[in-house]
């Protein structure tokens, strides 16, 4: 009796009603209906409960540190960047729309905000080199997708806290996905270059750009402690298949002298590039900071993620009000205006998916639903290919948030018992729904870029499905592939 | 119409004017979060002394931000909706549709303020915070600890704006459904939703 | 059934809570002869702490729940008592006062500050002994500990021990602490052989144990009040002996699990360290300004230690006695 209030959920989500007040409608007058008036208090319980949690707090920082990064000319600087790197293509705009992503994904962990601060940039200037309005938007909309895979990422902050992983390890596992995800949509678009004839860019759209000192020497450092501390990281590695102990001493020396062979190195490439070509790369240094000490904080454990989250804000702020100069004291209240009601919504939702969770279990839904799927077939293979098929359609009515929490705690465990590595699990159906946010009808991210450009959803629908056929294409390789996603976080310990 | 307007319009200031506190103080918090955030970081590698409390105090004001600035998202139309069949529909019919749904919202919201006032007052409010301490007189010489009511609090807030916006929300849909459209008070920062 | 209890632990189905409840529900439906129904939901489906458990059995959406001390402490903190370092020497001492009057002065204490509404059943016993493990030595003396970052829960208690034998409290959720060994955020805890090894924490370098079984990992099974007086006194039997049979399994189950997890641990190369009786009575001592900060500072706190201390003396007394006897 209780189970009717799946089917009822999905009445009043077709006919319309907001995802927050569906989740709490359709369990609360099945319970009423069943006489377990009690249960509904449990209910309101749960939304409190639910938003309540420390892990859940990366979310409005990331929301926020993405924000602050995305002020004053942050956008235009990694665009520049990749079309410096992949401008001189064919079809050159639309690989600079992709690497952009990809880039932007390592500062923001939402679509919505990838597909915004891009599309308003790139969509015109991909319509000035004749480009059609549809194919720019589906670029964008079907690139943006990226952000939540790359780590930082909203959504799998919330599979994480749902589903009691570790939200560093599913970070590490986004990444190859993410880039995956990037390389497919490149292909795409180089089979269409072929075909359609799409024109080159130039590497370098504003020449002669100047650096205030105080930025140049940032970067300088930047660049070389980077460098140094990679190299560090591979003498570790080496050093560790030995019996060498090495002391905190040594460990000092070895990094001074990995500096200087890092300044030499620098200095070696300079003269192979134009002046140029430099500056557009200098100046995308200190952007691209924020994934290193969000991904570098994680993995030697200076941070929990929440905290690398509060650390990447203060990095945003530090950098635009010393060395970018790009943040204005009077805009900071805007910024957390905007970014504390964008994340006020998400925790709503969390928070009544976790309540709309509970009478999941009290309606034994997950025992019926176990049954059922095993019913069907006791491979995993052909369980997981069903299992993508269910995710790909929810995704296309559902957001990736609600979808993960009403869906995880159901499927996550038939498959872990099954044998599948629960991270590995984690990010098929990371990955699966987060496409889903670029699919017809109820996509967010095509709506977003069909206000950006300005084009109809239905006309960005037909142009994107050559870019989702690849992307599906990657949903199957990392299934069937585990080593895809569990490579990273296993190689740095954070999965077994 | 008339009458309508004339009860729309009071509630719609008094609307602005308690979302646009509730906005400022959200503000605070969010900035207070980071900044509880940091400094337990800050105390915990530089100092080597973590500290117990930057956790909690951190949630509390996520919770406060959250019932503070969520019925402005509201307001603004920013829940997130299949709205398909609404747009599909002939126009009146797709205003009738929206009043249905907005009566099933203004159902869960209000049974939600009834529980959740039951829940502050009751005994979930009781149970101390494990961390947090506000002074017990007025000579900082005893300190209590923060009730969790206080915590709780933030929700029930959160349904009593959002069903005040529920309120002026229907209004709003029956002064457009009798041909009112062009009369309404615009709410500010509309297409400012803010959604993700 | 006439009557549906419906019992959540926040657990797993390995968990020494989750045997207790199953012997719970079998023998209450068998001696009730089915008109008692125990419906088991095991995990956070429900409710994820105790705050909000508790609220639960008050509220009377939860009929049982079982608790840690820390998890009830929000509401009943002299439940800490539980808490408090090398109170009780062995598991025959713990079962004694567990199995006595404590438990019923610990009942009375959290009816009159519930309102009447939550009733604590009995006391059980959930992964053994708590006892200091770390990554980077072993722990021999209280001078071992000096400096090392211990994870504990966000609690006042837990965390004047750390520090009273000079380490560093650090709280960390139990979800990121695998995590934060293997980085070094943290570098020892406080836990339980089986938490240990069920968790993996050797494999995130977690490799000195040090047996000094400092605290009772002590379960709390609370029944909301009201549901059980509704019953007729007949029924009311069966649920009692159903929790009288928990508490013997709770009391067995960890030292079997135990077995296996101190072989594997030993087994993957870790350092398990017996301290002797001097070395255990310089932690003691090291440990004693927690009994006067609990005695100061938790509310109740002077009359539940003497309750304690009554009820140990009185066990250590019959215990020893039988213990006298059997011996020749
Ligand atoms: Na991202
Ligand atoms: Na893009």
């Amino acid at each position: 009796m209780l189970i009717w209030f799946l089917p009822v959920f999905l009445l009043f989500l077709m006919i319309g009603l907001p995802v927050f007040f569906g989740l709490l409608a359709a369990p609360g007058i099945l319970l009423w209906l069943n006489g377990q008036e009690r249960d509904i208090t449990l209910l309101y319980r749960n939304v409190y409960n639910g938003m309540d949690s420390f892990p859940l707090m990366a979310i409005p920082f990331f929301m926020l540190a993405g924000e602050l990064m995305n002020k004053g000319g942050i956008t235009t600087r990694l665009v520049e960047f990749s079309q410096a790197l992949m401008g001189h293509l064919r079809g050159g705009l639309a690989h600079v729309n992709i690497l952009s992503s990809m880039l932007f994904a390592g500062l923001s962990g939402s679509a919505v905000a990838d597909t915004s601060a891009l599309g308003s940039m790139l969509i015109p200037a991909m319509e000035k080199q004749g480009y059609t309005r549809r194919f720019a938007a589906a670029v964008t909309a079907a690139s943006s997708v990226i952000g939540p895979i790359i780590p930082p990422s909203g959504i799998m902050i919330i599979y994480a806290y749902v589903m009691g992983e570790s939200v560093a390890a599913l970070f590490l596992a986004g990444i190859v996905p993410g880039v995956m995800v990037g390389i497919g949509l490149m292909l795409v678009v180089r089979l269409m270059a072929d075909k359609y004839d799409l024109p080159k860019a130039q590497r370098i759209v504003n020449p002669g750009q100047k650096m205030a000192p105080v930025e140049y020497w940032v970067s300088f450092a930047l660049l070389r402690i980077n460098l140094a501390s990679l190299l560090l990281a591979l003498a570790f590695g080496i050093l560790s298949q030995t019996s060498l102990d090495v002391s905190g001493i040594t460990t000092f020396v070895l990094f001074v002298v990995l500096i200087g062979m890092s300044h030499l190195l620098l200095k070696g490439l300079r003269g192979a590039v134009s002046e140029d070509f430099r500056m557009v790369c200098k100046k995308a240094v200190v952007p691209l900071q924020t994934p290193i000490i969000i991904l570098g904080g994680i993995l030697i454990g200076v941070f929990t993620p929440t905290e690398a989250a509060a650390v990447a804000v203060a990095y945003a702020l530090i950098i635009g009000f010393f060395v970018l100069h790009s943040i204005k004291v009077k805009e900071v209240p805007g910024i957390l205006n905007r970014a504390g009601i964008t994340s006020a919504v998400v925790l709503l939702l969390v928070g009544a998916a976790m309540a709309f969770k509970t009478v999941v279990s009290l309606s034994h839904a997950p025992e019926i639903m176990a049954d059922f799927v095993l019913s069907l077939s006791d491979n995993p293979l052909i369980l997981l290919f069903l299992i993508n098929l269910l995710l790909f359609i929810v995704g296309m009515f559902l957001d990736a948030g609600p979808a993960i929490i009403i869906l995880g705690p159901i499927l996550g465990p038939i498959f872990t018992s099954m044998g599948v590595d629960s991270i590995h699990f984690a990010i098929i159906m990371s990955v699966n729904l987060t496409i889903g946010l670029a699919t017809p009808p109820m996509g967010l991210v095509l709506f977003v870029a069909a206000s950006v450009s300005k084009e109809r959803v239905e006309t960005i629908a037909k142009a994107i499905l050559p870019f989702l056929a690849v992307e599906i294409a990657v949903i199957f390789l990392i299934t069937y592939i585990p080593a895809l996603s569990m490579t990273i976080p296993r190689w740095t310990g954070f999965a077994n | 119409m008339g009458a309508l307007l004339a009860v729309l319009a009071p509630l719609a200031f008094v609307n602005s004017q308690l979302l646009r506190i509730g906005r400022a103080i959200g503000i605070v918090a969010v900035a207070l979060m980071v900044v509880a955030i940091l400094i337990q970081v800050v105390f915990r590698y530089v100092f080597n002394n973590a500290l117990p409390w930057p956790d909690e105090a951190a949630r509390f004001c996520m919770l406060w931000m959250t019932g503070l600035m969520a019925p402005t998202a509201f307001r603004r139309g920013g829940f997130v909706a299949i709205d398909m069949l609404g747009h599909a529909l002939p126009q009146a019919l797709g205003k009738l549709l929206s009043l249905l749904l907005l009566i099933v919202s203004l159902l869960v919201l209000a049974i939600a303020v009834q529980i959740g006032f039951a829940e502050v007052t009751g005994f979930g409010g009781k149970f101390a915070t494990a961390s947090l301490y506000v002074p017990g007189n007025i000579t900082l010489t005893e300190w209590i600890r923060v009730p969790r009511s206080w915590m709780m609090m933030s929700l029930l807030v959160g349904v009593v704006l959002l069903t005040l916006v529920n309120v002026e929300l229907i209004l709003r849909n029956l002064i457009s459904l009798i041909g009112g459209n062009d009369r309404l008070p615009a709410i500010p920062d509309a297409d400012m939703a803010g959604a993700d | 059934a006439d009557y549906t209890l419906r019992a959540t632990a926040n657990s797993n189905e390995n968990d020494e809570d989750y045997d207790g409840l199953v012997v719970f529900k079998n023998f209450v439906e068998a001696a009730s002869n089915g008109a008692i129904e125990v419906e088991l939901f095991i995990g956070t489906q429900l409710c994820s702490n105790g705050a909000e458990c508790l609220q639960g059995v008050a509220g009377g959406a939860i009929d049982i729940y079982i608790s840690t001390s820390g998890g009830a402490s929000g509401i009943f903190p002299y439940v800490q008592v539980l808490d408090l370092p090398y109170m009780m020497s062995d598991d025959r001492i713990a079962e004694h006062v567990l199995s006595g009057n404590f438990t019923r002065t610990l009942r009375n204490m959290a009816l009159e500050d519930s309102d009447n509404t939550i009733r604590l059943m009995t006391v059980g016993n959930t992964g053994g002994w708590r006892n200091f493990a770390n990554t980077k030595r072993r722990v021999a003396n209280p001078a071992d500990m000096e400096g090392l970052k211990i994870r504990t829960v966000v609690a006042d208690l837990p965390q004047e021990l750390v520090k009273s034998l000079g380490a560093s409290p650090t709280p960390i959720p139990w979800p990121e602490l695998f995590t934060s060994f293997q980085t070094g955020v943290v570098e020892g805890s406080k836990n339980g052989i089986t938490d240990i090894m069920g968790m993996k924490f050797p494999d995130a370098g977690l490799q000195y144990v040090t047996l000094d079984g400092h605290a009772y990992m002590g379960a709390l099974w609370w029944m909301s009040n009201e549901r059980f007086l509704a019953m007729p006194e007949d029924m009311r039997r069966v649920v009692v002996d159903g929790f009288y049979a928990l508490q013997q399994a709770t009391f067995a189950s960890p030292k079997r699990k135990s077995i296996q997890a101190y072989e594997d641990f030993v087994a993957g190369g870790g350092d398990l360290y017996v301290p002797t009786p001097e070395q255990k009575a310089a932690f003691k001592e090291a440990a004693a300004p927690v009994y006067d900060w609990f005695k100061d500072n938790v509310a109740r706190g002077g009359e539940i230690f003497g309750a304690l201390e009554e009820a140990v003396q009185e066990a250590e007394t019959s215990v020893n006695g039988a213990r006298d006897a059997d011996l020749n």
